[in-house]
């Protein structure tokens, strides 16, 4: 019996004619896509700016890629000729295609990449496309056609810190890191200064999560921290949980850059908010205005605090200090060599005041500072320069638990 | 810090911990025991979070969001079981598009809902007089969720049933030899729809507790690879309830440890255990004998059509 075909007899002759047209359309495609690439001109000062945004974790996180997404929104509603675009969620290590598509499909003429993960991968784009402008936020790589911009805290941890020291009944407060970088290691030295500054012997502990989201991981280190005796929490982390955790256990905490007020009213005490639009709405303004270039813009590195207002202190827009915990601040007095004696909340706003005058009378990190080790860090009469402060790796005295990276 | 209280803290945490793990692994072990490879788990997980979140969120009602949590992840898992079963596809490919789908329909359903905090949450109950008992009173009775208590019964009830019931012969049936049970009389089709159904219900259940219970709050991709840890675990409880019991314990406290043993240890040796873990039990049950009584169901991954070989 003749064996049924399973399939039809191939028509290889149609076949033939229709492989060779799709592979000649096919070519002629890339051509045109390569030629339109190559024809990617620089930007125009005074046309439309079209920016894309690269973002490391999602925007609905409540942390960091939230405030930059909102940044984004003001900026895009201030300036009538500003777009934008993003990208959510891309892992570190896979930003080179994302920033390519950016350029050579959606036509962006400035990339914005927000997250220390990405800074090889953009400065490798950046000399791939070098009409092109690039800004990297919270890195240290720069190139002619790429800077670095940092709105940075350490300034408000040192006053959270002030706030931890005079709040804490056993002495131990603690802080639930990401990773161990000079960005985390700089806040927690800041938060250690002002809670030393209040309480000499003050125990910060340490507690490192690995993930810069990771809500159960920072659940457990919370718990994990209120079981060795830690009753205030500062994190680096992007979501809210410290603060539910340490709530549901009646202990106060500081909110980490987005308002998380409303995850713990009760008993957050206090926070830092991010606004990146101070940086954006400067950085897009100064683009338009063909004062930022995508040649000149090699010592371009936004290190901007409170006195540029890029940064503010609280839990809540607006909300410096929780009323909740007004009292208990004003009650604990404290012996400052110049302000003489004072209570811990005329201590904040006095040191506020300081480092938000432009001139930035008072900086946390002024010497004499010692290391957890005994190193002298900052010798007295000195501060630490932005340079030293980037890459800072060591651990201020009172600092407790692991410190990987530690300098000898 | 006396020892006391470390092993109290640590168990506790524990047994919160280790209630999602344990809930998604029993619901795994009756799908693999059954003959369906479910690697769907993740995304089940994820979409059971949203549907319990929003729900309790809506209505006020933590109980309501985990029944809806429930009822999200077993539809979840029917398409998962209509792939596998009726149209006989490769498993371990529906199970991972199951995943994908879940994580990114979640992340889209939810993006309105990040943000808000859940006062309805699903509070902790302490039992009165029997949590002063010495140690074991704070681990079990001060503060845990009644979900923590329904997982433990829930895995002495479902080993009870795959063990010493004729229900549970006819799921082992089918996993091992379906031609043999097929021609028992045993449905073996509705007996694997059944069994990842369940596997399904529970695994929602699991990702219902991580948002109205354990957080409680809605974060896009809030189960942070649960879903695999699950997988593992599946594999390190030899397909045996309580044995997973005491697997999704002993993952949860090594979980718990990687943080208070920071200073000692390095995290990502206590990160890596479950996965190290599940490879050695592999390896020990993929030889010979062991295989027949210990290891996998045989028919597991097998898609089984009457009459064909």
């Amino acid at each position: 019996m003749k064996q049924k075909r399973m399939y039809p007899k191939p028509r290889t002759k149609e076949v033939k004619v229709l492989k060779r047209s799709v592979l000649m359309l096919s070519v002629l495609a890339l051509v045109i896509a390569g030629g339109l690439a190559m024809v990617a001109a620089e930007y125009v000062p005074g046309t439309p700016l079209k920016v894309g945004f690269v973002y490391v974790g999602p925007i609905g996180d409540l942390g960091w890629t939230n405030a930059h997404d909102k940044a984004r929104l003001i900026a895009e509603a201030t300036f009538p000729w500003l777009e934008t675009v993003y990208v959510e969620s891309v892992a570190e290590g896979q930003e080179g295609p994302v920033i390519d598509d950016m350029i050579q499909q959606l036509g962006c003429d400035v990339i914005l990449t927000t997250s220390f993960g990405f800074m090889d991968g953009t400065l490798a784009a950046a000399l791939r496309h070098p009409d092109v402008i690039f800004g990297h936020c919270s890195g240290f790589k720069r190139a002619p056609n790429m800077m670095n911009y940092m709105a940075d805290f350490y300034q408000i941890y040192y006053l959270n810190g002030l706030m931890a020291g005079a709040l804490t009944k056993t002495g131990k407060v603690a802080y639930v890191g990401a990773f161990p970088i000079p960005e985390v290691k700089r806040h927690m030295g800041a938060y250690a200064v002002g809670v030393r500054e209040i309480l000499p012997d003050a125990e910060i502990h340490a507690s490192w999560i690995y993930e810069w989201f990771s809500p159960t991981a920072a659940k457990e280190a919370t718990e994990a921290l209120i079981a060795a005796g830690c009753d205030v929490f500062a994190f680096t982390e992007d979501s809210p949980t410290v603060c539910q955790v340490a709530a549901e256990s009646g202990l106060p905490s500081f909110g980490h850059y987005s308002p998380m007020y409303a995850f713990s009213p009760d008993y957050i005490v206090s926070g830092q908010i991010a606004h990146w639009e101070a940086i954006y709405l400067d950085f897009f303004a100064k683009i338009y205005a063909g004062v930022f270039t995508a040649q000149n813009i090699q010592d371009l590195d936004y290190w901007w605090l409170l006195q540029e207002k890029a940064v503010e202190i609280g839990a809540d827009p607006g909300m410096f200090i929780n009323p909740v915990f007004e009292d208990a601040l004003k009650a604990v007095m404290h012996e400052d060599p110049i302000l003489g004696t004072i209570s811990v909340y005329d201590l904040v706003m006095a040191r506020y005041a300081q480092m938000a005058d432009p001139s930035m009378v008072y900086d946390p990190f002024n010497g004499p500072i010692y290391d957890r080790l005994g190193t002298l860090r900052v010798p007295e009469g000195l501060r630490l320069s932005v340079f030293e402060l980037t890459t800072m790796e060591w651990a201020v005295d009172g600092i407790v638990g692991p410190w990987p990276g530690e300098p000898e | 810090m006396s020892w006391e209280s470390w092993v109290i803290a640590t168990l506790s945490r524990t047994l919160a911990y280790g209630t999602p793990l344990l809930l998604a692994t029993l619901g795994e072990i009756y799908a693999e025991r059954s003959g369906v490879l479910n690697l769907g788990v993740e995304g089940m997980m994820i979409i059971g979070a949203y549907a319990a979140f929003s729900v309790a969120y809506a209505t006020g009602n933590p109980w309501l969001g985990i029944g809806a949590g429930a009822i999200a992840g077993g539809a979840f898992s029917l398409i998962h079981a209509f792939a596998c079963i009726t149209l006989r596809a490769n498993q371990v490919v529906s199970g991972l598009a199951l995943t994908m789908l879940g994580l990114g329909l979640s992340g889209v359903l939810g993006r309105g809902l990040e943000g808000f905090p859940l006062f309805s949450s699903l509070r902790g109950v302490t039992v009165p007089g029997l949590h002063r008992i010495p140690i074991l009173g704070p681990i079990l009775f001060e503060g845990q969720n009644l979900l923590v208590y329904i997982a433990i019964v829930l895995a002495v009830l479902l080993w009870f049933v795959l063990y010493k019931t004729r229900i549970g012969i006819s799921i082992r049936a089918v996993g091992e030899d379906p031609a043999t049970a097929d021609s028992l009389g045993v449905h073996v089709a509705r007996v694997r729809y059944l069994c990842v159904l369940v596997g399904g219900v529970l695994a929602g259940v699991a990702g219902g507790y991580l948002s109205v219970a354990y957080r409680p709050a809605w974060t896009e991709g809030m189960t942070a690879g649960m879903g695999w840890i699950v997988i593992a675990l599946t594999i390190f409880a030899f397909w045996n309830p309580l044995l997973g019991l005491f697997g999704a314990y002993f993952f949860a406290a090594l979980f718990h440890l990687s943080f208070r043993l920071q200073a000692w240890l390095a995290p990502e040796l206590l990160k890596m255990m479950p996965y190290a873990l599940a490879i050695v039990v592999l390896i020990l049950v993929s030889r010979g004998t062991l295989q027949k009584r210990m290891g996998a169901p045989s028919a597991l991954t097998i898609p089984y059509t009457r009459g064909e070989d």
